[in-house]
């Protein structure tokens, strides 16, 4: 029985280790979107201020 | 609004670090400025300044302002900004800020009516970002019939103060408006690619304790959405709940601010992103001067606003943009 409870303990920490591991992965690793396939950009004139 | 005297004013300014530096040898270049005064704790830093300005710029201590005092501009480390504009105020001078602090541009906005009484106008956040933004932003709510959600990001930092600002952001909580509400999120979440005028190009952007919703949200009413991002490397992310591993460098690289808006043209739903890029620091002084100038020049609305609320925000632009930090517009995407 304590035998048992041990074990379920443990599988639960592992799991949160595992867990905790995979969301650090996930949080640091890849990008938030794609950059624009077309446009550019370029200077305002003078007469769009006004 | 109040127009301050015709004669050449008198200013103080409070910080001589990177962007307190140049906003003296700004200010003291121009010829409606008769004396100005700089204030550091540093004294090494307020002498080096002293010494390679002329003899317009002169030394002085302590938060007291004098009486004869036209103008403050406020550069000083966030967190001393609010007591250093509040003396300037009860001295009856108009005040300009450049914190980005949220707690501290709250404490600023919240002096809008002792700044009427006194008749001066406290400009809150006249920086790269927040100040470039709020500027951007109202010219390019022109453009559209309704705004109905504003994004603003910033990449990059100036001096070692602004640095170390940029670390705490990202492990605090952020401020949005959503939906006619505030809404708070931890900082460092919500990643977007932004993409910023060369050189800086793409930059991943996550959420941060970033002031420009307090200050655009008042000055758009009816806007549903604002939020503000700033760009971060993958080590900034994860050393951010530490205290800073090393000194912060003296000034950063080249860094850049982009203003998206979203809303309606007639039926349609359009998008207008306009951006700039500069030093930070450089950036933050162009707009603080410029605004010092302009209440100098041309007096400012008594009260506690951001610059999405200056009404003829064309001049100041315009005056910006002479100085050299010009806005850019992102064109060629398809609106939606």
């Amino acid at each position: 029985m304590a035998a048992g409870f041990v074990a379920l303990i443990r599988r639960t920490i592992v799991a949160v280790v595992v867990g905790m591991a995979v969301a650090a992965v996930l949080r640091v690793r890849g990008r938030g979107g794609v950059p624009p396939q077309t446009g550019g950009w370029r200077e305002l004139r003078d007469d769009e201020f006004e | 609004m109040t127009l301050l005297k015709a004669k050449p004013a008198n200013v103080v300014v409070f910080g001589a670090g990177a962007t307190g530096a140049r906003i003296v040898r700004m200010l003291s270049a121009s010829p409606n400025v008769n004396h100005v005064e700089v204030r550091d704790p540093d004294s090494t830093r307020l002498r080096e300044i002293i010494n390679s300005c002329d003899d317009s710029v002169t030394a002085g201590r302590g938060l007291r302002v004098p009486e004869t005092t036209d103008a403050a501009v406020v550069a000083s480390p966030p967190g001393t900004q609010a007591a250093a504009a509040h003396a300037a105020i009860s001295a009856g001078a108009a005040v300009v800020t450049t914190s980005s602090d949220i707690g501290e541009t709250r404490d600023l906005l919240a002096m809008d009516q002792f700044a009427i009484r006194k008749k001066v106008g406290l400009v809150v956040g006249a920086g790269f970002m927040p100040g470039l933004t709020c500027l951007l932003a109202r010219a390019g709510s022109t453009e559209l019939d309704l705004v109905d959600e504003i994004h603003v990001a910033k990449a990059g930092t100036g001096g070692p103060a602004c640095a170390r600002q940029h670390h705490r952001a990202l492990s605090s909580l952020s401020v949005d408006w959503r939906d006619g509400r505030w809404m708070r999120r931890p900082g460092g979440s919500g990643r977007e690619l932004c993409w910023f005028p060369e050189p800086v190009a793409g930059r991943d952007c996550y959420r941060g304790a970033l002031s420009d919703a307090l200050l655009l949200v008042p000055a758009f009413a009816g806007i549903e959405r604002v939020t503000a991002r700033l760009a971060a490397t993958r080590r900034d992310r994860l050393t951010a709940p530490l205290p800073m591993m090393r000194r912060p460098h003296p000034e950063g690289g080249v860094g850049a601010i982009r203003v998206e808006l979203r809303g309606r043209c007639g039926i349609e739903r359009h998008v207008v992103v306009l951006g700039a890029q500069a030093r930070p620091a450089e950036g933050a002084a162009i707009v603080a001067a410029a605004t010092a100038l302009h209440l100098i020049n041309r007096g400012f609305v008594e009260g506690a606003s951001g610059l999405a609320s200056i009404r003829d925000f064309k001049d100041l632009l315009s005056d910006i943009s002479d100085r050299g930090l010009r806005p850019c517009r992102f064109e060629g995407f398809i609106a939606s």
